[in-house]
């Protein structure tokens, strides 16, 4: 099977080194990509669930824009509608009316909600969520999971990291995952102090096996925030719209008072929101949030038809069986090779690692080898499955990835 | 734990360990200390106590007390060893008297000509043996000091709290010096040399890379896209040990 360079990629890196810091910055970062001279940089076109780099190697794509894209790439669709806003109005003085179009339709979507509140990123509105739920309770600290990841505002970062400070963690507490009694301790030890619990549906840390929520854990939190007026905030920036098309909260059969979404919300196009319960809904109107985008008409009609079509064709049900499906084949193609690969979190938005060699440099060697070959895979974050993906794409994977283990067979021997 | 005393133990554990390459790598080096059989002992009062033992023509840097050391060295406090290590101060000696010629004479030679491996220009590091030294002194000093300030400084506790078990190599390409840095329940370890089973590698494709990545010159994420530093298996734990390394200049930067 013929094998990808990178070569173009590297040059425009090494140009854009010169006047970008790190060339790439941020979850685009090459750098936990491994080794990150076997990945493409730079993107060159993309339609359906394919992308082109600038050197011309073609990719299925697994990431998904790390998880943006739901529908395909150049989506008819919202393509259409986003242009179609384009033309009539964009950014303009007053708010645009497809506004309220989006929000009449989100609030029908979302069985927990009751309004819609529309920003750009995914830290917009955690970050906001954050401050409703400081204004609603008088209290100042916010419960997170150890590990868990609601985007790059100081407080959301490990205390240490770059540009941080010690204070800006001042009022987090971190818990482990699945841990209600560690939940309990916190609200005792910070008796009328706790404003907030974040976190996502299931916990979605990197470079480590994806966690579900225990049976009863998210009844066990709602309760438990009930009982102690603590606002209930579920990220489902990465989640939503990839389990249930009424927020994950619906998958896992609990209520929260605040849900975040962004990445899937529009299919590429730039806009994320804060939803909330009706008891939020006055005191969210005065805690005051904006942005200089926010009001940009032409993601919030792309959302819309993203929104429109996702729950015309079921999009969730429809990526969480094409996963299934992609899953299933590579574990058994893997088998094969005498590797376990082991799968965790949703199907259409999978953790994978090969538990032969718990260095991950094995299932690093096997995702670069993949990626050389056209299927892009990552090795340190979940990927993304979307209803562009077809059978198709999967039967090529699929071949793609024995071929891929051929060859790390041939390097490790039987070492693992 | 305060500055001095982080900057002291990094001035003994970290930089002093540097003497026993140098004496090793450093031919005029091991020329003047080849025959001698002298110890050191270095005591800060309320603080931290290290030797350093020459034999054989080899130099051992070690933590603790030598049971008969043939000098010792005293200081009041961390801030006074600082100010001796930064060639601004005097340690008063309480044993081997006899041998005060031999600690301002060849001695200071020696701590003279580390100095001036450790404090390197752009004109010096053209000379190839110069930035291999350099480099190999940078590296050490940087897996001495990452237990030092993995377990005394504030950030540095914090950052090496998260490091799972295992074994991080860092190694200069092809045929470098590494250094491995053994990581149990959170205490970690620096040994010279490979590991046979690495839980996260660090390679530096050459020195040149490995000069400039160890001297803060090079962006570790620039690095790593464009190849020069290749990173792989658990790199949280390189992360975090990451973390703890931007934390070295603050005391000895």
């Amino acid at each position: 099977m013929k094998t990808y360079q990178f070569t173009k990629s590297q040059e425009l890196f090494k140009r854009a080194a010169k006047v970008i810091p790190c060339g790439i910055y941020g979850h685009f970062s090459p750098a936990p990509l491994v080794p990150a001279t076997s990945y493409p940089f730079y993107t060159a076109r993309s339609a359906g669930a394919r992308f082109w780099d600038v050197d011309g190697n073609e990719f299925i794509d697994y990431m998904c824009a790390y998880g943006p894209m739901i529908l395909g790439y150049n989506h008819p669709l919202v393509d259409q509608a986003a242009a179609k806003q384009i033309q009539s109005s964009n950014c303009t003085t007053g708010a645009p009316s497809v506004m309220v179009e989006l929000a009449e339709f989100m609030v029908d979507l979302i069985p927990a909600a009751d309004w819609v509140f529309f920003a750009k990123n995914g830290a917009d509105v955690t970050n906001y969520s954050t401050m409703i739920a400081r204004d609603a309770t008088g209290r100042k600290k916010i419960v997170m999971i150890k590990g868990g990841y609601h985007g790059a505002s100081s407080w959301m970062q490990a205390p240490g990291h770059h540009g941080t400070i010690e204070e800006d963690a001042e009022n987090i507490i971190r818990i482990p995952w699945n841990d209600v009694p560690a939940f309990e301790k916190a609200i005792e030890n910070n008796p009328n102090d706790i404003a907030g619990f974040i976190a996502t549906p299931y916990h979605v840390p990197v470079f480590a096996d994806n966690e579900m929520p225990d049976e009863g854990y998210w009844k066990k939190i709602e309760a438990l925030c009930r009982k102690h007026g603590i606002v209930l905030i579920v990220d489902d920036i990465r989640h939503g719209f990839r389990m249930d098309i009424g927020g994950s909260c619906e998958y896992f059969g609990f209520t929260p008072d605040l849900i975040c979404f962004c990445k899937a919300l529009a299919n590429g196009y730039p806009i994320s929101a804060l939803m909330g319960s009706q008891a939020l809904k006055d005191v969210t109107a005065r805690v005051f949030y904006t942005g200089s985008y926010w009001f940009q008409a032409e993601p919030m009609a792309a959302a819309l038809e993203t929104l429109k079509e996702l729950k015309r064709i079921d999009g969730p049900k429809k990526i969480l069986a094409t996963g299934k499906k992609l899953l299933d084949g590579l574990v058994k193609v893997a088998k094969t090779y005498g590797y376990d690969l082991k799968v965790t979190g949703a199907p259409s938005m999978p953790y994978l690692r090969i538990t032969n060699d718990e260095s991950l440099m094995l299932h690093q060697d096997w995702c670069a080898e993949c990626t050389g070959r056209g299927a892009y895979f990552t090795s340190h974050h979940n990927w993304f499955v979307s209803t562009a993906h077809t059978d198709e794409d999967i039967q090529q994977t699929l071949e793609i990835a024995d071929d891929a283990f051929q060859i790390i067979k041939q390097q490790y021997g039987d070492r693992f | 734990m305060g500055h001095e005393l982080i900057k002291a133990r990094l001035n003994l554990c970290a930089v002093l360990k540097n003497l026993e390459d140098l004496v090793q790598y450093d031919p005029e080096m091991a020329a003047l200390s080849k025959q001698w059989n002298i110890s050191i002992q270095f005591s800060i009062l309320l603080g931290p106590k290290a030797f350093i033992e020459f034999q054989n023509g080899k130099c051992r840097v070690g933590q603790g007390k030598l049971p008969k050391p043939t000098i010792i060295l005293f200081f009041f406090s961390p801030a006074h060893l600082n100010r001796m290590m930064d060639g601004r101060g005097f340690p008063i000696p309480l044993k081997g008297f006899t041998k005060i010629p031999f600690l301002n004479g060849d001695f200071q030679k020696l701590t003279k000509k580390l100095e001036y491996y450790l404090k390197p220009t752009d004109e010096l590091l053209k000379d190839t043996t110069y930035c291999e030294l350099n480099t190999r002194f940078t590296l050490n000093t940087a897996a001495h000091a990452i237990p030092e300030i993995g377990s005394l400084d504030r950030v540095g506790i914090h950052a090496v709290s998260h490091i799972q078990n295992g074994d991080i190599l860092m190694k200069i390409l092809p045929d470098g010096p590494a250094v491995t840095l053994r990581v149990r329940n959170g205490n970690i370890t620096p040994v010279s040399g490979e590991t046979e089973r690495p839980m996260a590698c660090l390679y530096m494709k050459n020195m040149q890379v490995a000069n400039a990545f160890l001297n803060a010159k090079l962006d570790a994420f620039t690095a790593i896209a464009s190849g020069d530093v290749m990173i792989k298996g658990q790199t949280p734990m390189l992360d975090s040990m990451g973390l703890v390394l931007d934390r070295i200049p603050l005391y000895l930067g």
